[in-house]
């Protein structure tokens, strides 16, 4: 069978090729993850402060408040609040998750699952994480303006995000920052994409592909398609902040002629929802792996999960009107919108069912990546459920712009992809730096984030449904909102406890890199079958000696015929049949 | 039956074809979200073309028009002719430099007019588009200047998918250029 053969470089040996400027996947990988690290935490000391803000309106911030709000009295300012609730978003999205779900588990595993050397396009891939660290530059220098950086929220809706709602530079560095990242999700998806489809070992065919491969392929596929579209907004916002057009001013904000600022929210949203499944695909075929492995049974319904998969893709092209359903949209078009978004709920049931079935009978093993699994089937389940509710125009004119909001989307978009991302760091850790993580202290930081992580995002959509408006900098001076300040108390601990938890990881992830007598680990501690697993640990440079040759599925356990001592078999060996 | 080394050929050149698909994809949902603006502002707009238009240029764009698709046909012409290939990437680097010397006449023409970027939606459209396209357009020529090096210095070297993508690539600028000409200019 015909293969392409990847040229074999031999392996870096100064520090800048082996691990700065470092042509190799898995490195790259490795960049991306501690790029992504390094931001869930900046955004995740912004999302302590926005739920400070809440809980205690008017109360310096604890420990570090007077070093940041000097002038407040350490007190985060309404300004600083619209600013600090911008930038989270922007830097959970594109500068934590997309890193680390995308950047480093696509880049980790696409070759290694697939039976490559590495990815087709080396070069192209280390642009791809540099012009990211650019992009994260920019946006950290913009924190650092006099005027402060982008305030008009992550969706930056004109007007607030043109010169009239944000004077200063802050809100101009965010689009050439985002732009920036729009580069370099294109780069990587160009990457993705054209690796999977040609250096697929021989043998793997599509659907011998585990599933992880299938989301990371499919957000590819999105991000090729409509990171360019938000590319193009972000332009002509840009043209109007710098050099005057109108795209997206009208009325009094506009000197001349009449733009229009509801386009922008065409333009944001036909990216912006498939965005959210740019962010949860991976999560999604991560756990789908992950729950057969630790079931020890194939996946049930694998080649439903696929398509499932592939269905909601095509899906979240089509519905992107269902985030603008108050921008006085035609009834026909909210009706059609509405329609197409509740569809998406006929495939997501077919693959969380085939979840369930996966798990039904399993002899399931409870280790960290499992609980983590887990927790992603229950989060994703009630975020997805709640989001019917938003799909449905009614109900979404009364709960637009409320907390429900944003409890919903934080289940789908933080909370699953989230623990979808700490199953895939501690399962492919071995894989990755050659070293287990602590098992104990992992389940500690899973039950520790899973508990609180409810408490805040349930908290969150009750107070929504209660009438509580997002972007508000104190909702207390609203007398009917005064009564929910017990409720925002509650989340604004449970949000702590979820921050606190985070140290466990933290500590077990530096030990396990940085620390002394970490033992090696095994070259398949999980007893998987997939092909990364037939290597040693940490994965060689190039991967694999030979090309492997693919025979079976990447699911193969419990096959009550197998006479080798094992429960599975890896990719390379042909099914044993009765 | 192919050797080895023809089979790894072919399947380089798939390689290539498919990251430049992808590519393109990419390339071309970005002009298609502008051009979404463009009908979205058209469809609403009372009269066209709008007032503040009226002094378009008119032969600028048709020049570029014809250039464009000069340069295309050079290069379509020095993919498929092996013996003549410096002449026809010569003429093609050349047409393209004219292209852009004629976009710059045609933004220096519509600034005499007293159409300005700030006059409203349909000259913000105008400046914007040509802008980002020109943009385009000196990556591509870049990429065109790097086949010439192909051709020039190291012909050995040339394959035939470095020669069809950077052609498909701006061949695609050629088409994107026709249908802002069509858009901005004619209809």
């Amino acid at each position: 069978m015909a293969f392409l053969e990847q040229h074999i470089h031999d392996a870096p040996t100064s520090f800048w090729s082996k691990y700065i400027f470092s042509f190799d996947h898995k490195v790259i990988g490795k960049q991306f993850l501690w790029f992504g690290i390094f931001w869930l935490g900046v955004g995740g000391l912004m999302a302590m402060m926005i739920r400070w803000t809440l809980a205690y309106p008017g109360v310096p911030f604890p420990l570090i408040g007077g070093l940041m709000f000097p002038h407040s009295g350490g007190v985060v300012p309404p300004d600083t609040y619209a600013m600090l609730f911008t930038m989270h978003g922007t830097i959970m999205i594109f500068f934590a998750i997309t890193p680390i779900l995308i950047g480093a588990f696509g880049n980790f595993c696409i070759p290694l699952m697939i039976g490559a050397r590495d990815m087709i396009f080396p070069t192209l891939n280390m642009l791809s994480f540099w012009f990211s660290m650019l992009s994260g530059l920019v946006l950290l220098f913009s924190l650092t303006l006099p005027m402060g950086a982008a305030a008009g929220g992550w969706t930056s809706y004109p007007t607030l995000s043109t010169n009239i709602g944000q004077p200063g530079a802050g809100q101009t560095m965010w689009l050439v920052s985002l732009f920036l990242f729009g580069v370099s999700s294109t780069m990587g998806a160009v990457n993705y994409i054209t690796t999977v489809i040609t250096l697929r070992a021989p043998g793997m065919d599509y659907f011998k592909m585990p599933l992880t491969i299938w989301g990371i392929w499919l957000t590819a596929i999105l991000n090729a398609i409509f990171v360019p579209v938000l590319g193009a907004g972000l332009l002509l916002l840009t043209f109007d902040r710098v050099f005057g057009t109108t795209f997206f001013l009208a009325g009094a904000a506009a000197t001349s002629g009449k733009g229009d600022p509801v386009l922008f929210q065409h333009v944001f949203w036909i990216f912006g929802h498939p965005e959210v499944y740019i962010l949860i695909l991976p999560a999604w075929g991560i756990t789908s792996d992950l729950l057969a492995f630790f079931s020890r049974k194939p996946a049930f319904g694998y080649k439903m999960t696929a398509l499932s998969l592939t269905a909601i893709t095509v899906l979240s092209t089509v519905v992107y009107g269902h985030h603008m359903y108050t921008t006085q949209m035609s009834p026909l078009l909210t009706q059609s919108f509405m329609t197409l978004t509740m569809l998406i709920s006929i495939p997501s049931a077919i693959f969380f069912a085939n979840w369930l079935g996966t798990l039904w009978k399993g002899s399931i093993r409870f280790h960290s990546p499992m609980l983590f699994s887990l927790g992603v089937v229950f989060v994703f389940g009630l975020g997805g459920l709640t989001g019917l509710y938003l799909a449905s125009t009614s109900i979404d004119l009364y709960l637009h712009d409320t907390y429900f909001v944003v409890g919903h989307f934080h289940y789908t978009m933080a909370a699953s992809v989230l623990l979808g991302g700490f199953a895939g760091t501690y399962f492919w850790m071995p894989k990755m730096f050659g070293r287990m993580m602590d098992e104990r202290l992992a389940k500690i930081h899973f039950w520790a984030t899973f508990i609180p992580l409810n408490g805040v995002f349930t908290g969150m959509m009750v107070l929504g449904y209660a009438g509580m408006h997002r972007r508000l900098y104190n909702p207390f001076i609203y007398e009917f909102l005064q009564k929910l300040m017990p409720i925002n108390k509650f989340v604004t601990y449970c949000a702590i406890a979820m921050g606190v938890a985070q140290l466990f990881f933290l500590w077990n992830f530096f030990k396990t890199i940085f620390g002394k007598n970490i033992p090696q680990a095994s070259a398949n501690p999980w007893e998987v079958g997939t092909l990364e697993w037939t290597i040693p640990s940490p994965a060689p440079h190039y991967n694999f000696d030979e090309i492997p040759h693919v025979k079976c599925g990447p699911h193969e356990m419990g096959n009550p015929n197998l006479k080798t001592g094992r429960d599975y078999q890896y990719q390379t060996e042909e099914l044993v049949k009765s | 039956m192919m050797t080895k080394a023809e089979q790894q050929t072919e399947l380089k050149s798939f390689q290539n074809s498919v990251a430049m698909t992808v590519t393109l994809i990419s390339f071309g949902m970005m002009f298609a979200a502008m051009f979404l603006g463009y009908f979205l502002v058209r469809f609403n707009s009372p009269t066209w073309p709008p007032v503040e238009i009226e002094n378009m240029p008119k032969f600028l764009p048709l020049f570029s028009t014809i250039v464009m698709a000069l340069s295309s046909l050079t290069y379509y012409m020095m993919e498929n002719k092996p013996q003549q290939r410096k002449a026809y990437i010569a003429l093609t680097l050349v047409l393209g430099l004219i292209f852009l010397g004629s976009q710059w006449s045609l933004w220096s023409a519509l600034a005499e007019s007293g159409i300005l970027i700030s006059n409203g939606n349909v000259p913000s459209m105008v400046y914007a588009f040509t802008w980002i396209h020109a943009g385009h357009i000196v990556i591509a020529l870049g990429l065109v200047f790097w086949i010439g090096d192909f051709v020039f210095r190291r012909p050995e070297a040339l394959t035939v998918g470095k020669l069809v993508n950077v052609g498909k690539f701006w061949h695609f600028l050629g088409v994107i250029w026709l249908l802002m000409y069509l858009m901005l200019f004619v209809l």
